[in-house]
Order: C-alpha cells, then sequence, then structure tokens
C-alpha cells in the first residue's frame, strides 16, 4: 500500500534549484534510503518532508492526503537526528514520557507505553539513568524509542549512526533493521554511506545534485545501473569494497 | 499558536534594551553643545587630564594583566596546594568598590599611614603611584578569571608532541602556550584598560594632584550639575569602550576551540613552586592588608592612637544612617539581579536558541552593547533621559540602571551555554509540537541552574560594590550603600567607610557562599 506520494517536489534558493522534480514513493513497512554525497538535497528533502520547510512548488500526498499547509508536529511523522538531540535534563523514561504526556496521553499510558517502547529497544536497564551517562548508540536508541513510542507513521532519519564509531556503527545497523521489522514501521533513512543504504533498504534513491538518479532495489541498482554516475558513486565503491574486503579475509 | 508569547516576549524585551540602552546614548549625545566643545577641549587642563588617563589605564593594564598572567600560571602550572582557595581568595577584591581600595591604600600608605608611620618610608602614594596600585587591585582579578580558564582548558597532547620533536621550552611557551592564550589576553588587556580608563573612585581618593577624565567629569556633573561638558567627558571615555566593543567582536570564541584530550601535567620542579609560593603569598598579603585594616579601623577606638577594642564606630555608623542604605543596596542588588537574570536569559534563548534572522542578530548587538558603556557615562546618559519621568529619583530608575551597566556578562553566560545544546533539539520540539516557551521551562532552564547562579551572583555581587553608574542617579532617599564612601570621604569620615567596606564584603561573600552551596547541593548533574 501507498503510504507516502511525492511528485514534482522543486525546492529553489534565490532562484537556484536545490531540489528538481523530485517523485517517489514510499510503501507502508518499507525501509527506503536516499543515498547521495553531501549537498545532493537530501537533508532538504527531508526537512520539506517534515515540514521544517516549504517546497517551492510539488505535492506530497500522505496517506492520499495532502499535507502541505500542516505544521511538523500535525504530519504524525517522526525524525531521528544524528546528535540524538535528547533533552539533557531528563532522565530516558522521561525523554519518551514526556513526548507522550504533551500529545495529552494519561501519565499512567504514557509511562507504560514508555516503558514497553524502551525494553523492546533494549533499553529497559536504564531508564533512569540521563543522556549523559549513555554512550552514542545507547542514546540513538533513546532517540528511536522517543519517535516510535509516538506510533509515527513514518519515520525519518538523518544520517542516525554516522556519529558512532565503526563497531557500534555495524551493531546499530543490524539492530535499525530488526527495530524496523518488529515496529513494522515505514522508515526513509537519508545517508552518504553506500553500504549503509544497501544494507538496510527494501529500496534505494540515489540522488545527485537535486535530481534522482535512479530509485531500485539494491540488487537491481547494483547489476542494472542506470547510469556512469551510478557506476561511479555507488557500483564501482562497492566494488572498491568487497575487493579490500576479500583481500584482507583471503590473507588470514 | 502557542509561539505567540514567544514573540510578544521577544519584542517586549528588545523595545526595553533600546530604550534603555540607546535611548540614553542618543539623549546624552544630543545634550552636548558646541560651544562647550570647544571650552572644553581648548582649556588649558583638558590635554595633561587626557594624559594622565591614558597613561596610568597604561601602566595599570600592563601591571594588572601581567600579575594576572603570573597568577593564572601559578595556580594551573605549578604544584602548589589549595589551589581552589586560592582561586577564590585573589577574586576577593571584586567583592568591594573600587573606591574602597583607594581608600585602604590611604590608610596604609598615605603621608599619615599606618605603614609610612611605622617605618618612615613614604611612597609617595597621591598621584600616578596610588592610582596604579589601586586600579591594579580592583582590576587583577577580572583579569586572572579570564585568563585561568584558558590554562585549564589546554590540551596537554600537543607539549607531549613538542617534548618529543625536541621544543625547548621557551619555544613552547612562545609557540603553543602564547597563541592559545592571544584571544583572552587581548580581550583581558582591552577589559582592563577600559575599566581603569573609565573608574572615578580611586583617582578621587589617591589622584591626589593628578586629575583623570572621570574625576574631572564626575566634579562636573556633582559639584557643577554641568552636563554639557560632563557629556563631553562622557563621549570621550566611550572611545576606548567601543574600541574594545569592535576588538572583542573580532576576537571572538574566547577560550581553547579544541577539545582537551589529557589535561596538563605538571612535572616536578621544586625551584618553580618556591617561587610561584613566594608571588601568591605576597599578592594574598597585598590584597588582605586593606580588608585587615578595614577590619581593625571598625573595631578600635582611635586609629592607630589607641587600637583597644570598641564597638562605638558600629553604632557611629549606625547613627549616619548606614541602615537604612544598606537596605537600599540589598533591594536594588536582589531586583536588579532578579529581573536582570531573567531578561539576559531570555535575550540568550531567543538569540542562541532560534533562527538566525535581523532582528535576534540586533538583540545580540544590543546585548553586547551594554558591556562597552562606562558607568559613569551610562548614569549621566540616565540623567538626561529618565529627568523629568516619575522614576527619577526612585530605586526604579536604580535597578534599571545597574540592569544595563551590568546586562553584557550574564548574557554572555547565558548565551554561551545555551549554544552548547544540540541544535537539532528545536527541530525535534517542532517535530513533537512542544512550544519554545515550553522547552524554555521543560528543558533549557532545568538543564542551566547553575548558569542562572552565576549570573544572578554576577549582577547581585557588582550592584552592590559599584559606585559609577548609580552616582548621578542617586539621592539620599534612595541612595546605596556604597555610595555613602566618596561622600564620606570628602568629610573624612574614616571609620564609617572601612565598616561600609566590611559589611559589603560579607554581604557579597554570604551572596557567594549561598550560590555555592546551591550549586552543590542542587545542581548536581
Amino acid at each position: 500500500m501507498e503510504k507516502l506520494k511525492v511528485t514534482d517536489l522543486t525546492k529553489k534558493y534565490e532562484g537556484k534549484a536545490v531540489l528538481n522534480k523530485i517523485s517517489f514513493s514510499v510503501n507502508e513497512g518499507e525501509f527506503l534510503s536516499v543515498l547521495g554525497p553531501s549537498g545532493c538535497g537530501k537533508t532538504t528533502l527531508l526537512r520539506i518532508l517534515i515540514g521544517l520547510e516549504k517546497q517551492t512548488s510539488g505535492q506530497i500526498l500522505l496517506d492520499g492526503k495532502n499535507i502541505e499547509d500542516l505544521p511538523p508536529s500535525k504530519r504524525g511523522m517522526g525524525i531521528i537526528f544524528q546528535n540524538y538531540a535528547l533533552f539533557p535534563n531528563m532522565s530516558v523514561l522521561e525523554n519518551v514520557e514526556y513526548a507522550l504526556r504533551l500529545r495529552r496521553e494519561t501519565k499512567a499510558g504514557s509511562r507504560e507505553t514508555a516503558v514497553r517502547t524502551l525494553a523492546q529497544i533494549g533499553m529497559a536497564e536504564h531508564l533512569n539513568k540521563k543522556p549523559a551517562q549513555l554512550s552514542g548508540g545507547q542514546q540513538q536508541r533513546v532517540a528511536i524509542a522517543r519517535t516510535l513510542a509516538l506510533n509515527p507513521s513514518i519515520v525519518l532519519l538523518d544520517e542516525p549512526i554516522s556519529a558512532l564509531d565503526v563497531e557500534n556503527k555495524e551493531i546499530m545497523k543490524r539492530e535499525l533493521k530488526e527495530i524496523q521489522k518488529k515496529f513494522n514501521s515505514t522508515m526513509i533513512y537519508i545517508t552518504h554511506d553506500q553500504e549503509e543504504a544497501f544494507y538496510l533498504s527494501d529500496r534505494v534513491i540515489v540522488m545527485s545534485e537535486g535530481q534522482i538518479e535512479q530509485v531500485d532495489a539494491p540488487k537491481e541498482i547494483y547489476s542494472h545501473p542506470k547510469n556512469e554516475y551510478i557506476k561511479k558513486f555507488v557500483v564501482a565503491h562497492l566494488d572498491q569494497k568487497l575487493d579490500s574486503l576479500m583481500k584482507s579475509t583471503g590473507r588470514k | 499558536m502557542k509561539n505567540k508569547t514567544f514573540l510578544l516576549l521577544k519584542w517586549l524585551i528588545s523595545a526595553l534594551l533600546v530604550v534603555h540602552i540607546v535611548l540614553p546614548l542618543l539623549a546624552l549625545v544630543s545634550h552636548i553643545s558646541v560651544e562647550d566643545i570647544q571650552t572644553v577641549f581648548l582649556s588649558e587642563q583638558f590635554l595633561p587630564m587626557l594624559w594622565n588617563t591614558f597613561l596610568s589605564a597604561f601602566i595599570t593594564t600592563v601591571v594588572s594583566v601581567g600579575i594576572a598572567l603570573l597568577l593564572a600560571w601559578c595556580v594551573n602550572r605549578t604544584k602548589l596546594r589549595g589551589k581552589g582557595v586560592l582561586t577564590v581568595l585573589f577574586t576577593l577584591p571584586m567583592l568591594i568598590p573600587s573606591i574602597s581600595h583607594g581608600m585602604g591604600l590611604t590608610l596604609l600608605f598615605g603621608d599619615n599611614g599606618f605603614f609610612t608611620n611605622l617605618t618612615g618610608i613614604n611612597i609617595h602614594l597621591y598621584g600616578l603611584t596610588g592610582i596604579v596600585i589601586g586600579a591594579t587591585l580592583y582590576s587583577f582579578p577580572m583579569a586572572f578569571l579570564m585568563l585561568t580558564n584558558i590554562f585549564q582548558y589546554e590540551d596537554y597532547t600537543v607539549y607531549e608532541v613538542a617534548d618529543v620533536l625536541g621544543f625547548s621550552k621557551m619555544d613552547q611557551f612562545l609557540k603553543i602556550t602564547l597563541p592559545n592564550l592571544k584571544k583572552p589576553l587581548i580581550s583581558a588587556i582591552f577589559a582592563v584598560f577600559t575599566m581603569v580608563f573609565t573608574d572615578y573612585g580611586v583617582p578621587l581618593v589617591v589622584g591626589g594632584k593628578m586629575t583623570t577624565l572621570p574625576v574631572y567629569m564626575y566634579r562636573e556633573v556633582i559639584g557643577l550639575l554641568d552636563y554639557s561638558k560632563g557629556g563631553i567627558i562622557g563621549v570621550i571615555l566611550l572611545v576606548p569602550a567601543v574600541i574594545a566593543f569592535f576588538v572583542d567582536l573580532l576576537n571572538k570564541e574566547n577560550g581553547a576551540a579544541g577539545t582537551v584530550i589529557k589535561s596538563y601535567e605538571i612535572r616536578e620542579n621544586k625551584s618553580r613552586d618556591a617561587f610561584a609560593k613566594i608571588v601568591c603569598g605576597v599578592t594574598l598579603v597585598l590584597i588582605s592588608l586593606p580588608i585587615i585594616t578595614f577590619a581593625i579601623l571598625s573595631l578600635v577606638k582611635q586609629y592607630p592612637v589607641d587600637l583597644s577594642f570598641t564597638l562605638d564606630n558600629m553604632k557611629e555608623s549606625a547613627a549616619l544612617g548606614i541602615g537604612g542604605y544598606l537596605l537600599n543596596s540589598l533591594f536594588i542588588s536582589l531586583t536588579a539581579a532578579l529581573i536582570g537574570t531573567g531578561i539576559a536569559y531570555y535575550a540568550a534563548f531567543v538569540t542562541a536558541r532560534s533562527e538566525k534572522r535581523i532582528s535576534s542578530m540586533a538583540l545580540h548587538l544590543i546585548s553586547l552593547m551594554s558591556l562597552s558603556i562606562p558607568g559613569i557615562v551610562l548614569g549621566l546618559s540616565y540623567v538626561l533621559l529618565f529627568k523629568s519621568t516619575f522614576v527619577y529619583g526612585t530605586l526604579i530608575i536604580l535597578v534599571s540602571v545597574n540592569i544595563v551597566h551590568f546586562f553584557s556578562s550574564p548574557y554572555l553566560m547565558a548565551y554561551n551555554s545555551l549554544l552548547k545544546f544540540d541544535h537539532n533539539l528545536e527541530n525535534v520540539a517542532l517535530s513533537l509540537g512542544i512550544g519554545k516557551v515550553r522547552m524554555l521551562l521543560d528543558v533549557y532552564l532545568p538543564s542551566t541552574q547553575e548558569t542562572l547562579l552565576e549570573m544572578y551572583s554576577y549582577i547581585f555581587v557588582n550592584s552592590m560594590v559599584t559606585i559609577s553608574a548609580v552616582s548621578f542617579l542617586a539621592n539620599f532617599r534612595n541612595m546605596p550603600l556604597a555610595l555613602l564612601i566618596p561622600q564620606f570621604d570628602s568629610q573624612s569620615l574614616i571609620e564609617p567607610i572601612a565598616f561600609i567596606s566590611i559589611i559589603i564584603l560579607l554581604v557579597n561573600i554570604l551572596m557567594k557562599t549561598i550560590v555555592y552551596v546551591l550549586k552543590r547541593e542542587f545542581c548536581a548533574r
């Protein structure tokens, strides 16, 4: 089922198009990545989807409804940032609870939802810790729980694991996939990292300079790159990575 | 819309700041008459006074920043014990009015001073010597605080690399330490220079025949009620402050920018530590001497003739109505600190936590501007702007002049700590539907209690000791305690001055202690 449909989305800054007639759709329960180098417009796309910025032209339909005039909080989407953006004065539990309470849920109800969500995400033993006492990966889990607890129709993730070290990145990558399955949520994942995008996604949008180069399943992109750009930015990069991986395991 | 409150407060505060900072300065400039400019500039005393002011400020800056640098080094780069206590003690002189330092010097080293009589050595205090010593005493703690911070945040790995590469100690100092210190050093130099250039307290008491511009301005306005001439001098006093303001703007991002991977490791060095001990010891003696003198003076029959203990001086001071003036001071300081902290915090919240619009950039500039207006100039500007309004002659005007006078530093404290939060918090709030005011109340205020306390204590302490901005605005009813000092000085009432200085010191120590305890008890992370 089609969850989100974007048609001819364009964003201009002082006459220059940062996004140029972007069209794509996301299905319910799908994990979609938007992959591209920095400056390709992927973060602008995300900011327009959540409502932090307004498009110059084009249409966004969520469940068939135009959401252009809705403020971010009324769009029913959740967002997760690179640096977690937790409330530093609140405990893990309070961070999640606070968002729920603002939605006018009862005290007991939001407590229960918060505890359950945090438990599902593996943070049950850290409920009373402050963000400063947690590792980067743990903080990101709290941020994810804070978003998922509100039961958003789509979760937007802006390079959520790029601030982590290599080891934790791998762990978090795996967990993100599990979390997405567990909550059966629709996710749009912004990244500049080819491996992340290919590992996590059902489909990948490859962007460059404000335009979409290709939208396909990872396998399809790899085996049938549409143009030279995809070959260079995606296929060659992955080949190189694979190559060095083979060499290093071969040496052992 | 929830953000209506936010915008309403933003514009209200911007308007308040414009009325209380920009308008007074315009009033000052508009009151100057062209003939008076000629009279002042062509008068015989003008150039010597300008030279006196510049010379004393210049020498004091060199001495004061030099001492501050030396002390900061002692506290951070040697193996002295009790560094925390030392840091507190070094800042004690900030807790009494500048004029008290002048008074203390007179009592000790004046022609009839205790030290002079005891040893027979007369250092000929009155004049440049007195101004430099007195001004150094009250200005070095500020420079010390600015520099000691930087020493603390130096990364040691750089020094280790330098060691491995075979850099000599001297090279390390010149190539690593000094560049790290450059920006705060420039800030400290300009801050001290401006402070001394515009102070009338010390030169009024120990300047002797050496008249400086602020003293001249003080006499013109207080004695002769000549606002026009006062205004001209005021504008001249603004010059170094305005230069300092722009230098500071260009000199942004004080403090070591990089992260500290490893804090500085101090090696064994006996002779270095002994040297530091002597430096700190001498400093402590110098800053405690006037305070001890005040204490003795308050408690003995007749200094230095009869040193037997008595409470007569206190009774006499009470008879002079000191109690009422203390209440004035407490009211002014507590209120100014409360309102000032609130406004400064909100202004910082607007400028640090919302989109960079022209309006918030303007608010940022106005908030920093008050730092560069010398108190005595601000005071005169207030007289000219508010003379015929109902607030004139009330405690309200003294509260507001103090808020403006001491606005920039607490504003910067709040601004810097609010900048440290993740810049995406606002976006998260937007996506969760949390209004700006809610964020302020639920997230920022609870996370920055320490900063709030620091801001409060800063405005309080400074309002207790200031005699500059309030001097032209006070009358016998609303006068704060510190202003009695220049008045009693002209009547040679020494004991009450000593007693007042001690009271102000004790009140400020009490405030600092309360803040310290509150921070320790309630602000645990």
